[in-house]
């Protein structure tokens, strides 16, 4: 709700103890509750009579005479009504004996502005190009800049939570991924490890010749940090969906190889068995879109289920070379993760966005120094890359699923729109830290 | 032999039987079909695949992608 103590309101100036407070008119925005049903407001009982209903126009469309005249005016497609009151008068709408549907808000309607920017005068795009030009000069002529030093470490392993898990705010999150079912397609899962003694685990080789148990130890890290349990009987949490179901799909043998037809056919399983939560950290470094994997996100999307897979490792930023998005991720249809360092700045061999459709990296997750589970008797690993980013990112899609009840493209959108924005290029981060819900 | 993977139009996920038949009469050895994707794999001769795009309900057919992880004990994975 936008108040007027509200940060950051469009057109006014940020009023902090000094700054002018935010324009209002006098008229209030009220908005009403999501009832389902048709039930108008009781405007009768605080005294209004005069009503608008946007319904009652050609399109919706109201005109702004109407709305003067009328004391509310109620915007049936957005459940909002403004309305011209007392600010108090409107309280009782609020309360419980109130007729009608219900109200959840009440709030000064505020005066908004053209953001402030450079006028538009005949000589601005003039100078701005000049300014642009001036710039770009001065940035060829220059020495080469010193590399920026490496930024302080925002967060570290404690003998509660790994940095990834604090990172991420799953051990702020009172969601634990209950009753979803997250798909992990890797070198398979070791069965016998006692973090994951009594949970859920549905197990399955692709791979001919093999079973589901894991040879290599990727998956069972994989499975650790998007399903790890809350409280392991040793050492810190690593996990982030803790209550999921869990289903292991090996696609990858003993040997760390795999091909499409195992790979698509863990999908399939995934899909069929309604996972809403598919992670695949594998790739092969290839630039073009695989079409069977295209259609693979698409089709699993359309049934609910969302496959996020790694960007890749084969950037070298150290050495300037910032790589590029490799298949399955660089599918539209798939969602592609980039991995953080402990200060929340790209991993060096985090890949980036190619330039053509599908190719970009949409969002980032901690991808660094990752601890989590590895078969026995090891029990615990600490290794880097976008393979662990990702199942750091279906772990958090499991928690999303279970707060919103949210699958396929809104699930991939919740978890975009809620991340946090970070000061790291796009190409690199996408739309920032992938974040728990709170 | 090469390994490929078929994908298979909308309009004909609901009858990947046909598609699998047209497959077959031109060569291609069928292993799996993954009714869930709309994607049917196996193997086909060298220089034959191109052939299967003739098949009706066929969108593409790509020869299958390949992948490695690196060594358990490689500290970037």
């Amino acid at each position: 709700m936008i108040g007027p103590s509200g940060p950051g309101v469009p057109g006014i100036v940020r009023h902090g103890a000094v700054g002018p407070l935010p324009r209002t008119t006098g008229r209030q925005i009220v908005v009403l509750a999501d009832t389902g049903e048709d039930t108008p407001v009781d405007w009768a009982r605080v005294g209004l009579h005069s009503v608008a209903d946007s319904r009652d126009f050609a399109d919706g469309d109201v005109p702004p005479e109407a709305m003067q005249d009328a004391e509310a005016t109620v915007f049936s497609a957005l459940g909002i009504a403004v309305v011209t009151a007392e600010p108090g008068q409107l309280g009782l709408l609020q309360t419980a004996e109130a007729a009608g549907r219900p109200v959840l808000s009440v709030s000064p309607e505020l005066v908004h502005h053209v953001l402030p920017g450079a006028p538009p005068e005949a000589g601005g795009y003039t100078a701005g190009y000049r300014d642009g030009v001036a710039d770009l000069a001065a940035r060829l002529l220059a020495p080469p800049a010193p590399r920026a030093p490496a930024a302080a470490a925002r967060f570290e392993d404690t003998a509660q939570a790994t940095w990834g898990v604090q990172a991420v705010r799953a051990d702020a999150s009172a969601r634990t991924g209950r009753g979803i079912r997250v798909a992990v397609l890797d070198t398979g899962f070791d069965a016998a490890h006692p973090d994951f003694a009594g949970r859920t685990i549905a197990a399955r080789s692709f791979v001919a010749g093999e079973d589901a148990q894991d040879g290599h130890g990727h998956g069972t890290h994989c499975i650790g940090t998007a399903c790890g349990p809350r409280t392991p009987s040793t050492g810190p949490r690593y996990g982030v969906a803790h209550e999921a179901e869990i289903y292991a799909g090996k696609v990858l043998g003993t040997d760390g190889s795999g091909t499409d037809a195992g790979i698509l056919a863990g999908i399939n399983w995934a899909v069929t068995s309604r996972c809403p939560v598919i992670s695949m950290s594998l790739g092969a470094d290839v630039a073009q879109a695989h079409p069977p994997y295209s259609a693979a996100g698409r089709r699993a999307l359309q049934q609910g289920s969302l496959i996020i897979a790694a960007a890749g490792n084969n950037a070298d930023r150290r050495s300037g070379n910032p790589g590029f998005v490799g298949a399955p991720a660089n599918s539209v249809e798939i969602m592609a993760v980039g991995a953080l360092d402990q200060a929340l700045e790209m991993a060096y061999f985090s890949a980036r966005s190619l330039p053509a459709r599908g190719g970009q990296v949409d969002v980032a997750a901690p991808g660094w120094e990752v601890y989590s589970a590895w078969p026995m008797p090891t029990r615990y690993n600490t290794i880097s890359g976008t393979s662990m980013a990702t199942p750091h990112v279906a772990g958090l899609a499991a928690l999303w699923a279970e707060a919103t009840g949210r699958r396929g493209l809104e699930l991939w959108a919740t978890l975009l729109q809620e991340s946090e924005r970070l000061l790291q290029p796009s190409v690199d981060a996408g739309s920032g830290l992938a974040v728990a819900p709170q | 032999m090469t390994h490929v993977s078929v994908t298979v139009d909308d309009g004909h996920l609901a009858a990947l039987d046909g598609v699998v038949q047209g497959l077959r009469a031109r060569g291609m050895q069928v292993d799996q079909v993954l009714d869930g994707l709309g994607i049917i794999t196996g193997s086909v001769p060298p220089g034959a695949a191109g052939a299967l795009t003739a098949v009706d309900g066929v969108v593409s057919v790509d020869e299958q992608l390949a992948v490695q992880l690196p060594p358990p004990e490689a500290p970037v994975q």
